[in-house]
């Protein structure tokens, strides 16, 4: 018996380090934990519902907007989408309603952006020089009365 | 063995047989304990079912993939100011961004003011330029990636779906990953402290939508698809074209590739 005292003491030890490494753990690590792999799978579904998409493309636009989504649809800027030039959806509508005024950018910067000539662009881009291109001074609304910007002619 | 240094039989013998046997038993036992808490874990793991998500959305079913089309990219800054808009993005970091290069015989140059969300003036650069471009750049979403490799607490991770992202709950933000990723796609949000990256703007993509910068691209530079739609134009292009892809020396297989990709785009 004298023997068996060493042993059952150990084994306590064992018992007690195994039991509080359980309990740590369980404690420690989030529930969803490794479902998938080491990761919080839960994390998977609040990424996906972080918030609403605030872009909704140019058909979301056409329902209101059917004048200059058709302007837009049938000239040479219809494959750009209207939130490039104005803001995402979300700022003017929510929830089927009307929250803010959309804002509309009538600065020369907003076409220079894409058609100012620079380095870099692709040759075929149409692109001008803005000071050969604009015989007036640069400033806001320089390029409107000559391009339509929903459907410009060059 | 000779007869002086074995032990004398009847005396340290039975102590000896019960150490190991103590030993022995002490092992068998640990080990079964390890044996049944994992397979007890494992058989609570299993229960649920392999999706993580509601809504009719099956992350089984899709594998995403992006494409840069360098040729058509006309350096507008679109797509970065999308980005900031849809996602939030902190004045001053990127999730994505674009880069303009400016080659010519002597060397090159390289700038992306302001990541390119306001578009890019004249370059002035000194060079003797014989061909200049934009390079849209964001997370690859790698399949191999230092980036989670190097995550001590697992809060980066790529999903089934084949998404890398990042768990804000469980970041400490050490930055390992910041400095882990070979393509500079990753920050500290400097409000919250955790690594921010580029999600394929997972909140619509799990809903069927594009993700934003692509959804505003004006040329068609950038392209979104799913490796398991056997129709997808992005996957046809993958396929059959002659796509590259960033830095393949360091093995990370992006899933962002590049068509017409310059030799001086690192």
């Amino acid at each position: 018996m004298e023997h068996a005292r060493h042993v059952f003491r150990v084994l306590l030890v064992l018992v007690v380090a195994v039991a509080a490494f359980v309990l740590g753990r369980a404690l420690l690590v989030p529930k969803s934990y490794g479902l998938y792999g080491a990761y919080r799978a839960d994390n998977v579904g609040e990424q996906a519902r972080v918030r609403e998409p605030r872009h909704a493309g140019p058909e979301s636009c056409a329902g209101c907007h059917a004048k200059q989504a058709q302007a837009r649809a049938a000239g040479s800027h219809k494959a750009v989408s209207c939130e490039i030039c104005h803001a995402p959806l979300s700022v003017h509508v929510q929830g089927g309603a009307v929250k803010a005024k959309m804002p509309v950018d009538r600065s020369y910067q907003l076409c220079a952006r894409c058609h100012r000539k620079i380095a870099g662009r692709p040759e075929k881009f149409p692109q001008v020089v803005l000071d050969q291109h604009v015989p007036a001074a640069l400033e806001e609304g320089v390029c409107l009365p000559c391009h339509d910007p929903h459907s410009p002619k060059p | 063995m000779s007869e002086e240094t074995r032990p004398a039989e009847g005396e340290t013998a039975p102590c000896d047989a019960g150490r190991r046997d103590f030993l022995e038993q002490g092992i068998r036992l640990a080990g079964g304990a390890v044996v049944f808490l994992t397979s007890a874990r494992a058989a609570a793991s299993s229960a649920p079912s392999e999706n993580p998500l509601s809504g009719g959305y099956d992350w089984n079913e899709h594998r995403y993939a992006y494409v840069i089309d360098t040729e058509k990219c006309i350096g507008c800054g679109s797509c970065v100011r999308a980005c900031r808009a849809e996602n939030d993005v902190p004045a001053g970091f990127y999730r994505t961004w674009i880069e303009r290069y400016v080659v010519g015989p002597e060397g090159s140059f390289v700038d992306s003011p302001s990541g390119g969300i306001d578009g890019f003036p004249p370059a002035q650069t000194g060079i003797a330029a014989t061909k200049s471009f934009f390079v849209p750049k964001m997370c690859m979403h790698c399949k191999s990636t230092p980036c989670v490799q190097v995550c001590p607490v697992g809060a980066s991770y790529r999903t089934r779906d084949g998404v890398v992202m990042v768990d804000d709950k469980s970041c400490i933000g050490c930055g390992y990953c910041v400095q882990a990723c070979p393509y500079g796609s990753r920050f500290l949000n400097p409000t919250t402290h955790t690594a921010e990256k580029c999600t394929w703007c997972y909140h619509r993509i799990t809903k069927g939508l594009r993700p934003a910068c692509v959804e505003v691209c004006p040329t068609g530079t950038r392209m979104f698809g799913d490796m398991k739609k056997e129709d997808d134009p992005v996957r046809k292009i993958i396929e059959r074209e002659r796509v590259g892809i960033l830095q393949p020396h360091l093995l990370t297989e992006p899933q962002c590739f590049y068509l017409h990709l310059d030799k001086e785009v690192r």
